[in-house]
């Protein structure tokens, strides 16, 4: 006989007036390879329709899924119920707006973000689309993808201490984005643009080092390592704009 | 509540030159401390040996000029660090609730950090002030206070508490500049358990010997 699954979730409908912020329990009969995905689609089918949580590729791919698994933030998908033991708990990821249930609105949080970090290619060549495309060492493409990989689920941020108590805060996501910028040649802002954006205690002298990012996120992106060569080059472009007039 | 936000782009230069100097305070007193407690622990090996360290750093100044300058460092320190510390009741109740909610180590580490350090702030400075307004340093003296009773006590709050934040603070200082990458972050932080744990264990050694020491 395979194990009950006992599931502590959030429930709490903001759209609803009389809804109130609630746990509520669920049973279930853990399956072979079950995750956590296939769990809350089994509950939201067999046991409760209104569940909301958020899902799309099940395959830790489109980054919708994140939420708070028995305390860490984490993907749904990525999840194997044989990895936790039989009282699970699930939470919405905090930090971002909730939808309802589990569901977090972590798409404006990312828009904005983009927008606000200049999330594209600053270049004053002209584009000329018959042209061959211009080379770019191997190396340096490789470096940039493993920055790119970020699926924007949001866990980074929602795990990070210092974005929880300073709102303010960019958070680890946004910083990783910046980094893949300034790694990029073809981006032509100088350390000077990109101290406007991130050299300040919002920015990355505002990271306190805690590295929860790097220890949940699903993807395994290179964050410490990201935070450290921020931190050491807008250090350096601080004490350039101070004692270089 | 927290909505949709990401406020960026305002420029601070000082805030960069602000984190050195945290850095730097930070790196300043873990040198410190460190010399402090192996020059301290001579009184192991004799008090003659103690007391022979402490009449060189005071027959050349260092003690007169170095003390209430690190003391400085200190109290700079201390406004730069406050910066990070969240002083309003919420603030508090939120990175509890945090720690809680994550059960992470390092996010652990930082409130050992922020609740060490307010206790540093008072201790140390008690302590400072009573050790450089009664010079010359001997070991007799030392001996005397910490058989007195309360000073034992004093010191068995005070030394594992610095040493744990001067200890994470290094930790601290090595991830968040890149010093250490992620690859070595494991290895790093068992180093830095084994600096602490001996220091810890050296100002223990080091207070049974006051506190043995036949005075007079
Ligand atoms: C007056 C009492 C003290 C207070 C209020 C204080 C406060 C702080 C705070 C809040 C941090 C963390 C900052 C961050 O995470 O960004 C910190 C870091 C640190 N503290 Fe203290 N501290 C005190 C005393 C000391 C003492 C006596 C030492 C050493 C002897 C020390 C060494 C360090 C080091 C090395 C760091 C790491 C620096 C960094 O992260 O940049 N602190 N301190
Ligand atoms: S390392 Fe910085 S960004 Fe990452 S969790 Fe810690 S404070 Fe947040
Ligand atoms: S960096 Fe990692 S944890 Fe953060 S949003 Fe991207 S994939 Fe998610
Ligand atoms: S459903 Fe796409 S990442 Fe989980």
């Amino acid at each position: 006989m395979s194990r009950l699954l006992k599931f502590n979730i959030f429930r709490y409908n903001p759209a609803d007036e009389v809804s109130e912020p609630h746990m509520e329990e669920f049973v279930l009969e853990e399956t072979d390879s079950m995750t956590l995905f296939i769990a809350l689609n089994r509950i939201r089918e067999e046991q409760d329709p209104s569940l909301q949580f958020d899902f799309c590729c099940r395959a830790g791919i489109c980054g919708s899924c994140g939420m708070v698994i028995n305390g860490r933030p984490g993907l749904a998908c990525h999840t194997k119920t044989k990895d936790l033991s039989g009282e699970i708990t699930l939470l919405p990821l905090p930090v971002y707006k909730l939808v309802g249930d589990l569901s977090v609105d972590t798409g404006s949080w990312f828009r904005e973000m983009y927008t606000k970090t200049e999330s594209w290619i600053h270049t004053t060549k002209t584009f000329d689309p018959t042209a061959i495309e211009e080379r770019m060492d191997n190396k340096q493409a490789v470096d940039i993808y493993e920055l790119e990989r970020c699926v924007e689920c949001g866990c980074c941020v929602a795990a990070c201490g210092t974005a929880r108590m300073r709102e303010d805060f960019i958070g680890a996501a946004a910083l990783n984005r910046v980094a893949r910028f300034l790694i990029d040649p073809r981006d032509q802002r100088t350390e000077n643009d990109y101290y406007e954006i991130i050299g300040n205690d919002m920015g990355i002298f505002g990271c306190m080092g805690l590295l929860a990012c790097e220890d949940v996120c699903p993807k395994h992106l290179p964050l410490q390592n990201q935070l450290g060569f921020l931190r050491r080059k807008m250090g350096i472009t601080s004490l350039k704009k101070i004692f270089k007039k | 509540m927290s909505i949709s936000y990401v406020p960026v782009g305002k420029s601070g230069k000082w805030d960069g030159a602000m984190d050195w100097l945290q850095m730097l305070s930070g790196f300043s007193l873990i040198l410190f401390v460190w010399c402090h407690a192996i020059l301290e622990s001579s009184v192991v090996i004799s008090p003659d040996v103690m007391d022979a360290i402490g009449h060189f750093l005071e027959s050349t100044g260092m003690v007169q000029v170095g003390g209430p300058l690190i003391f400085l460092v200190f109290l700079s320190h201390f406004v730069l660090g406050a910066r990070k510390i969240p002083f309003r009741f919420d603030g508090q109740k939120t990175i509890w609730q945090h720690a809680k909610m994550l059960h992470h180590l390092d996010t652990w580490m930082w409130i050992v950090q922020i609740v060490s350090a307010m206790i540093i702030l008072i201790m140390a400075s008690i302590h400072m002030w009573v050790a450089l307004s009664d010079l010359p340093i001997t070991a007799a003296k030392s001996a005397a206070r910490i058989q007195g009773g309360y000073w034992a006590v004093f010191f068995l709050i005070l030394i594992p508490l610095v040493h744990l934040h001067v200890g994470i603070g290094f930790y601290r200082i090595g991830v968040k500049w890149g010093f250490v990458k992620d690859c070595n972050r494991a290895k790093f932080k068992k180093v830095v358990d084994v600096i602490v744990t001996a220091f810890v264990v050296l100002g223990l050694i080091t207070l049974a010997r006051y506190y043995f020491m036949s005075v007079n």
